[in-house]
C-alpha cells in the first residue's frame, strides 16, 4: 500500500474542523450501520469495490487529466477511462488543459489537493508533463500516462500506457505494401506526416519509412506531405504531391482524422475509387476511427492501425490499483494495437472504437 | 546621373519589395522543377489560398485599425459546425450558407461590441473570445468529425464561366474590399484611425464606429473562409480553423500591412501575401523537401519580407526627411 506523507495544505487545514465534525458523523453513521446489519442478521452486502485503507475506508478517487479533447481519438479515450472507473466504483474527477501545459500542472495540483488516490494523464507533451510528475510522486500519488509517454527524467515515477506508434504503422504499411505487391506493377507513394513536435507522428513517421525500406522494387515514396494535424493544409498538400506525381497510386495518413481531406484532394483529381477498380488508390490510416470505419465498409480503404482505446483504458486503471496495493508495475505498459482490413473487418470491429463513435 | 538613377531603381524595388519576393520564389522554384511552372499548378496555387486569403482580408481591415482578431479561426469553425449541423438535418443549402454568415457577423459584433464599449485591448478580447468559438465548437460538434454531403463538395469543384468557384469567391471579396477601402469616405477613415485614432477623432470621424465596423467585416470574411475551406474538404473535424489567425497575419504582414496601423492594402499586398504563401508550400511539397525544412522556410521568406519593409520604411523616412540648411555669414 502506498502511504501519502502529510503535506501543508491551505485548503485542507481551513476545513479540517469541519472534516473532523464530518469524520465523526461518518463513524455515528458506521456504528448505526453495523447496528442494522447485526439487527438483520447481516444479509447479503454489495461489493462496495475498492477502497483505500485506513480507520475511515471509503471508495478510492482518481482524478483524469486530458490535455485536449480535440480529437475523436482524446473523447473515446476520456469515455472509455471513466467508463472503466466507474464499473469499478471509482470516483472520477476530471479536467482538460485546452493544450496548455502550465493549465495542466495547475490541475494536477488541484487533483493532489482534493486528496485523489491517483491521476491518469494525457500530458501536453513528454517534457512539460515533468513537473506535474513530480508533484504527484512528492504527495505520493501513483501516476499513469494515457498515450503518451514522459521523457525519461531523474528521479521522476510514472507508467505510461502507449501504443506502439512504430510498430503499428509497420505493420500497417507492410500490410499495404503486399496489396501493392499483389497488383504486380511498382507504385508511387505519398506519407502525410502530422505534426512534427509530437512523438506519436514522428513514430507513425518512423514505421512508414521502417516499413517501406528495402521494398523499392513496389513502393517508390516520391511525396512527403507536412499536416501539422491541419485539414486544410493536409488537403493542400495532398492537392500539391498530386499535381507533382499524378501517378501516386499508395497514400498513408498520420492518422484518419486527415482522410476527408485526402478523400477530397483525390476526388478533385478523379482519383478515388473502391479497392479492385481500376484506377484504386491503396489507402491505409493510423488509429481506427469513425471516419476510417465508415471507408472501409464502403470500400474504399484498405488498411488502418487501430489503437485499442478499450485496452489502454483498462490497463491505465490496473496500473493504478495495482501501485496502490504495492504491487511491481513496468514502467511503460505496451498496447499492441491491431491493424483492420477487408479480411478482418467483421472479426475485429467489435475491438474498433471508431466503429462504436460510428453506430452512435 | 548613373547614382539618382540606380537609388530610384533600388527605391522602386524596396517599394514593390512583396512582389520581388514573390517572382524570386516562383523563379527559384521554377528553376528547381519544371512542374511547378505549368499552368494547371498555376490554378493549383490561386484556388489554395482562397479561404486563408479572404480571412486575410478581413484580418486586414482590422491591423490597418492597429488592431488584431485573433478569434477569426474559432470563428470559422462555429460557422462550420452549426452549418455542418443544419445540413446533416435536412436544412436547405442556402438557408446553411446564410446562417453561416450570421454568425460571423454576430461573432464579429460581439468582439467589436467589448472592444468599443469597454475600451480593452483587441488582442485580450479576441483571445478570450478565441477560447469561447472554440470551446463552443467543440460542443456543438461534441468532438465529433462531421463528414458533410457530397453538395459541398460540389460547390468547391464549381466553375463559373471556367472559373473555379473559390477562385471567384475570393476574387469578389478582393475586389469589394478594395473599392471599399480606396474608394470611400470609410476605407480613408479606417486609416485615419489606425494613423492616429486621436487625431482622428478630433478630425470628426467616428472611430467608434469605424472599429465596429472592421470587426464586424472581419467576422464577415471569417464565415466566408469557413464555407470555402468547407467546399474544398468537406469535414468538420475538431482541428478545424485551428490557428488560421495566425496564417491570416502573415499573409496579411508579408503584403506589407504594419501591424501599427495605417498602411497596407488588399489588393495587390494581402493577396500577394496569402498566394506567396501558398507558392511556397506548393514548391516545397513539388520538391519533396523534408518536412522539418517547410516551417524554417515558410518563417524565412515572411522575415526576409518584414526585413525589406523594414528597410523600405528607414530608406523613406530618409530620402522624405525635411532638409534645413543654414547659411552661415561670411
Amino acid at each position: 500500500m502506498t502511504t501519502r506523507p502529510d503535506f501543508p495544505d491551505p485548503v485542507c487545514d481551513a476545513h479540517r474542523g469541519r472534516a473532523s465534525v464530518l469524520a465523526r458523523l461518518d463513524l455515528r453513521a458506521l456504528a448505526s450501520l453495523v447496528l442494522a446489519g447485526l439487527l438483520t442478521g447481516c444479509g447479503p452486502s454489495a461489493d462496495p469495490g475498492p477502497t483505500r485503507s485506513g480507520a475511515a475506508s471509503r471508495p478510492l478517487t482518481v482524478g483524469v487529466n486530458f490535455e485536449t479533447l480535440q480529437t475523436e481519438y482524446w473523447v473515446a479515450g476520456f469515455e472509455a477511462i471513466k467508463t472503466e472507473l466507474k464499473a469499478r466504483d471509482i470516483r472520477v474527477l476530471e479536467s482538460v488543459a485546452d493544450g496548455d501545459a502550465n493549465r495542466q500542472l495547475q490541475q494536477v495540483r488541484t487533483f493532489i489537493t482534493r486528496r485523489v488516490d491517483g491521476i491518469i494523464l494525457v500530458p501536453k507533451d513528454a517534457k512539460t508533463c515533468i513537473p506535474a510528475i513530480k508533484a504527484a510522486n512528492e504527495a505520493g500519488i501513483p501516476i499513469v500516462l494515457f498515450n503518451r509517454p514522459a521523457a525519461a527524467a531523474e528521479g521522476v515515477r510514472s507508467v505510461a500506457v502507449v501504443a506502439d506508434n512504430r510498430k503499428l504503422t509497420r505493420e500497417t504499411v507492410a500490410f499495404m505494401v503486399e496489396q501493392a505487391r499483389q497488383t504486380g506493377r511498382k507504385h508511387k507513394a505519398m506519407v502525410v506526416v502530422g505534426d512534427l513536435g509530437d512523438i506519436n507522428a514522428i513514430g507513425r513517421k518512423d514505421g512508414f519509412y521502417d516499413a517501406v525500406q528495402g521494398q523499392e522494387a513496389v513502393v517508390e515514396v516520391v511525396a512527403e506531405v507536412p499536416s501539422e494535424w491541419n485539414q486544410e493544409k493536409a488537403r493542400a498538400g495532398v492537392v500539391n504531391a498530386l499535381q507533382a506525381h499524378p501517378d501516386i497510386s499508395f497514400i498513408f495518413s498520420s492518422s484518419d482524422f486527415l482522410f476527408p481531406s485526402i478523400v477530397a484532394a483525390l476526388k478533385s483529381a478523379n482519383r478515388y475509387h473502391k479497392i479492385g477498380a481500376p484506377g484504386h488508390v491503396i489507402l491505409g490510416g493510423f488509429d481506427g476511427d469513425a471516419t476510417a470505419y465508415q471507408m472501409l465498409v464502403e470500400g474504399y480503404l484498405d488498411a488502418t492501425g487501430v489503437q485499442d482505446v478499450y485496452f489502454e483504458a483498462e490497463q491505465c486503471v490496473q496500473a493504478l490499483l495495482d501501485q496502490l496495493a504495492g504491487k511491481e508495475v513496468p514502467p511503460v505498459i505496451l498496447d499492441p494495437g491491431f491493424v483492420i482490413h477487408q479480411g478482418n473487418l467483421e472479426e475485429k470491429k467489435a475491438r474498433m472504437w471508431g466503429a462504436h463513435v460510428a453506430r452512435r | 546621373m548613373t547614382a539618382p538613377v540606380g537609388r530610384s531603381l533600388g527605391l522602386l524595388l524596396l517599394n514593390q519589395a512583396s512582389l520581388v519576393l514573390f517572382a524570386g520564389v516562383v523563379l527559384t522554384f521554377g528553376l528547381m522543377s519544371p512542374a511547378f511552372l505549368q499552368p494547371a499548378n498555376a490554378s493549383n496555387i490561386l484556388i489554395q489560398p482562397a479561404s486563408t486569403g479572404i480571412l486575410a482580408v478581413g484580418m486586414t481591415f482590422v491591423l490597418l485599425t492597429a488592431g488584431v482578431d485573433l478569434s477569426v479561426g474559432a470563428i470559422m469553425f462555429v460557422a462550420a459546425a452549426v452549418g455542418g449541423k443544419l445540413i446533416l438535418g435536412g436544412w436547405p443549402f442556402g438557408g446553411v450558407l446564410a446562417v453561416m454568415i450570421l454568425i460571423g457577423v454576430l461573432y464579429g459584433a460581439m468582439n467589436a461590441w467589448f472592444i468599443t464599449q469597454f475600451a480593452i485591448l483587441a488582442f485580450v478580447v479576441t483571445l478570450a473570445t478565441r477560447y469561447f468559438g472554440r470551446g463552443l465548437g467543440l460542443r456543438i460538434t461534441e468532438t465529433r468529425a462531421m463528414n458533410l454531403p457530397e453538395s459541398f463538395y460540389e460547390l468547391g469543384a464549381a466553375r463559373v464561366l471556367g472559373v473555379p468557384l473559390p477562385i471567384l469567391v475570393f476574387a469578389l471579396i478582393v475586389v469589394v474590399a478594395h473599392v471599399v477601402l480606396t474608394r470611400t469616405p470609410f476605407g480613408r477613415q479606417v486609416y485615419a484611425v489606425g494613423a492616429d485614432v486621436e487625431a482622428a477623432r478630433k478630425a470628426g470621424v467616428r472611430t467608434r464606429a469605424v472599429l465596429f465596423a472592421v470587426y464586424v467585416i472581419c467576422g464577415f470574411c471569417a464565415a466566408a473562409a469557413g464555407m470555402v475551406a468547407l467546399s474544398q474538404a468537406p469535414a468538420v473535424s475538431p482541428t478545424f480553423g485551428n490557428n488560421r489567425e495566425f496564417m491570416a497575419i502573415a499573409a496579411a504582414v508579408l503584403g506589407g500591412t504594419s501591424l501599427f496601423g495605417g498602411r497596407g492594402a488588399v489588393f495587390p499586398g494581402t493577396v500577394l501575401g496569402a498566394v506567396l504563401i501558398q507558392t511556397i508550400e506548393n514548391g516545397l511539397t513539388i520538391l519533396n523537401v523534408n518536412s522539418y525544412l517547410y516551417p524554417l522556410i515558410t518563417s524565412g521568406v515572411i522575415f526576409i519580407a518584414v526585413l525589406l519593409d523594414a528597410t523600405r520604411c528607414r530608406v523613406l523616412a530618409h530620402v522624405n526627411r525635411r532638409k534645413i540648411f543654414v547659411e552661415t555669414g561670411s
